[in-house]
């Protein structure tokens, strides 16, 4: 598993992706974990197949004791099929996740694990001197979404918006726009099924200060290719199975 | 998944549908008690011997459908228990591997618990299941004895049928159902017993 910190500061931010030892059937994930001093939160841990790989690369960051908090931002098995591991594994942890996926998440096994459930419009994730935003991005692809916001390290977690799906070895930032345009294209018209949620949610994330967009899938966004995917993604037609 | 975790779902469900077609056959024993119990009537005196048996066929198919929903009960707990054991199989798999992979990371140590912890949940769900097995096994012995009373009970039934004059076969047909419902009792709970006996001791 690749480990890559993307942001130190106060807090850190480390990208965990391209792992070798993955089933090749199986999609590849980004995990995405922020550590503060005695603390330790998980964005979209990732699939069950995915959870050995995952827990041995956290541990060179954090101890089991202090990953106190997972995040998903949806249902899908990709991001979240690892929960009844993690439950198994973490004493006192807390799942941040959509209010209306909680019964649908319960059944990868949720006992341990406090279920905080994130409202229709979003929230905070408090983790010790760091808030976190809780975006909604709803029907992005999920009808229940939402991205992750760090106004201090200007980092804009997306989840399946900015997706795209590379090669093992590909480098984790984007360094020809352009030429990464065709490997989103499809994703983002078939998987997106509403131009109105993208409207609305690029309006949203328009007005938040970003340096990094990160996705779950392929690489990340950073500087001036922040704002080539955001009016990309704005002029495209989405939704195209119907 | 491995084989003995398939064999182990496999077993339990089996329990299940086994015992739904016992429970088939003991509500048609009580029928047969019933019907029985109608044709010693009209038979009056011709079938006096046969009438204390038919109350006796009628409370051992009661005893028997009983049993078995008791038994219906306990197999719903056993396959909660094969899922439970087969998470923290799974669990404990995985943790291990994790352990191995985190090898020189600056926290690998703090891994040693949840596998601690995980080794041992899966050891007490095994130790469990093993225990809830052997009851179960009892319980089914059980019906067993009831499927084999049956079987006597039919063939007192012939006897006394056979002083019935014309209700004879009547009240033949009625013992020979009742035997072949303990027949087909019987070889389904052994079907049963022997799908879970090697998880006794294993």
């Amino acid at each position: 598993m690749k480990m890559t910190k993307i942001y130190e500061g106060s807090h850190q931010w480390i990208m965990f992706g391209r792992d070798e030892g993955k089933p090749a059937n199986i999609i590849d994930t980004n995990q995405y974990v922020v550590r503060t001093p005695n603390r330790c939160l998980l964005l979209d841990p990732g699939g069950a197949e995915l959870f050995a790989p995952m827990m041995a690369a956290v541990l060179h960051h954090a101890p089991v004791d202090q990953i106190t908090d997972l995040f998903a931002s949806h249902q899908d098995p990709d991001v979240i099929s690892s929960l009844g591991l993690w439950d198994q594994a973490l004493t006192n942890a807390k799942l941040h996740a959509p209010a209306i996926w909680e019964g649908f998440l319960r059944h990868y096994s949720c006992e341990s694990i406090e279920y905080v459930p994130i409202s229709d419009n979003g929230g905070t994730i408090k983790l010790e001197s760091v808030e976190l935003q809780i975006i909604p991005a709803h029907y992005l692809h999920s009808p229940g979404n939402f991205h992750v916001y760090d106004p201090q390290a200007k980092i804009l977690m997306t989840g399946d918006v900015g997706a795209a799906f590379e090669a093992p070895d590909a480098p984790v930032f984007v360094d020809n726009f352009a030429a990464h345009v065709e490997k989103m294209r499809h994703w983002h018209q078939r998987m997106m099924p509403s131009n109105q949620a993208k409207r609305v949610w690029i309006e949203r994330v328009r007005n938040l200060d970003i340096d990094i967009l990160a996705p779950q899938h392929g690489r990340m966004f950073k500087g001036d290719d922040v704002k080539r995917f955001l009016d990309w993604f704005d002029a495209l037609q989405v939704g195209i199975a119907v | 998944m491995t084989n003995q975790t398939k064999s182990q779902f496999i077993a339990v469900a089996s329990i299940t549908s086994e015992l739904s077609a016992v429970m088939v056959v003991a509500k048609e024993i009580s029928l047969a008690a019933a019907n029985a119990k109608a044709i010693a009537f009209r038979a009056g005196d011709k079938a006096k011997g046969f009438q204390p048996i038919t109350d006796f066929i009628n409370e051992l198919a009661k005893e028997t459908i009983e049993l078995v929903t008791n038994i219906n009960i306990y197999a719903l707990v056993l396959y909660r228990l094969t899922v439970d054991e087969f998470q923290k199989t799974t669990a404990y798999n995985k943790f291990e591997l994790a352990a191995k992979m985190a090898e020189g990371a600056a926290y690998a140590k703090s891994m040693q618990e949840p596998v601690d912890h995980a080794r041992l949940s899966m050891q007490d769900c095994q130790r469990q299941f093993k225990r809830d097995v052997s009851q179960l096994l009892g319980q089914l012995e059980a019906v067993m004895h009831h499927a084999r009373a049956a079987r006597v009970i039919a063939a007192n039934s012939r006897i006394e049928a056979s002083q019935a004059g014309e209700y004879l076969q009547s009240l033949q047909a009625v013992a020979e159902s009742v035997d072949k419902a303990a027949h087909t009792i019987h070889d389904n709970v052994q079907r049963c017993r022997i799908a879970l006996s090697i998880y006794r001791n294993s």
